[in-house]
């Protein structure tokens, strides 16, 4: 046990001068490194430049767009390289199977772990309510908190409970992993798309004051704005449910019935 | 008593946050479960999101959305920090994913996820 505790001993001890020695600034320091240089500019200019009242919105949709566009794609490819880890798998004769596990599983199965989650109370009252939940954030993230992420996240979780409360693989929607993911890339093209339009109207790519739109300004950041937070959502959402698809191919419930 | 409080109140956020990443390093060291790496990685994420939240901090400042004209920064908290961290919770899942789908194909191939137990396998494949 002793052993142990000399790593995160070891950690503390290289990591504490940077508290006790003055390096890292103070909490709420106005004139602190990270709260000077370039985010002033962000918070003062977001609305002159970005029409947007969030400011996170605006620097991740508006100011840092293609760190956004390039992270939708992280997330998309991380949905395909699962989608592509677990398609093949080994017959049972050349799987290796523990000898420690043989020993152990003369214990009986336990009883139904998910039969404790009301049905009724799940799809009926709580699956519609984060799906408006989700909608919500999803169009006031330009306005108010939210934004393209936390949606999809949300239409991910809803799709997860449905598999969770149901178990015996009888969804109420059922998709197949591949239409999930190519709902995931989906996503990326459209936020791809969003700057080929303002490339078309003979701006840079995302310059969104450009989009080919008989609007004003602010509208045409509004709409772009909410172009690329759906095609956030929708690629965030496919990747989740590409992730829950291929990885509940391979689980085995107790009381599954084969 | 003061001098300890003013220290708190200024600092005493990094050493949670460290105190957090210490455990998650360690926890990738020392834990014999791939299952238990996985999860220690997860909780180092968190606590490298919580250094980069204490960053972007002001005192006596609001939420970073704008209510009416901006006329002074200071007013509002650092949406950086913010920002960029969002992106980095969701991606963090797909790391998450990602990770899981390698512990599937560990556990057919092995049909274990216990290191210790892997190692003797690959040694009496190497015998072999």
């Amino acid at each position: 046990m002793k052993k142990y505790l000399i790593i995160p001993l070891l950690i503390m001890l290289i990591v504490l001068p940077f508290v006790f020695f003055d390096v890292l600034p103070s909490i709420g320091d106005m004139k602190s490194a990270p709260n000077t240089h370039v985010s002033d500019y962000y918070i003062e200019n977001s609305i002159k430049d970005a029409y947007s009242e969030n400011m996170v919105t605006a620097v991740i949709v508006d100011f840092r767009a293609f760190d956004t566009l390039l992270e939708t794609t992280v997330m998309f490819l991380a949905g395909i390289s699962v989608m592509i880890i677990l398609a093949s798998r080994p017959r049972a004769a050349q799987r290796m199977r523990s000898t420690l596990d043989a020993k152990k599983s003369k214990i009986k199965s336990i009883a139904p772990v998910f039969k404790t989650i009301n049905k009724d109370v799940m799809i009926t009252i709580i699956e519609p309510i984060i799906l408006i939940y989700a909608l919500y954030v999803l169009f006031h993230g330009e306005i108010s908190l939210g934004g393209g992420f936390q949606a999809g996240a949300l239409i991910g979780m809803v799709y997860l409970l449905d598999v969770l409360v149901i178990p015996d693989r009888h969804n109420l929607y059922r998709m197949s992993k591949s239409n999930s993911a190519m709902i995931a890339g989906l996503g990326t093209f459209i936020y791809c798309l969003c700057g080929i339009l303002t490339l078309i109207g003979g701006g840079i790519f995302l310059e969104y004051s450009n989009l080919p739109l008989p609007l004003t300004e602010a509208m045409k950041h509004s709409m772009g704005i909410l172009m690329v937070e759906i095609g956030v959502t929708v690629g965030v959402a496919g990747t989740i449910i590409t992730i829950i698809n291929s990885i509940m191919e391979r689980v085995r419930f107790d009381d599954d019935n084969y | 008593m003061t001098i300890i409080n003013a220290f708190l109140a200024s600092k005493g956020i990094y050493l949670l946050t460290f105190i957090l990443l210490a455990l998650g390093i360690s926890g990738m060291v020392i834990c014999n479960n791939l299952m238990k790496k996985l999860m220690c990685m997860n909780i180092m994420q968190v606590a490298v999101i919580f250094f980069f939240l204490c960053l972007g901090q002001k005192s006596g400042a609001t939420i970073p959305v704008a209510m009416g004209e901006v006329i002074k920064a200071s007013e509002y908290i650092n949406p950086l920090p913010h920002g960029l961290m969002l992106t980095a919770i969701v991606v963090s899942l797909g790391t998450t994913g990602v990770g899981l789908a390698f512990l599937y194909r560990i556990k057919d191939k092995f049909g274990t996820i216990e290191e210790d137990e892997i190692i003797l396998k690959e040694r009496e494949n190497l015998d072999k």
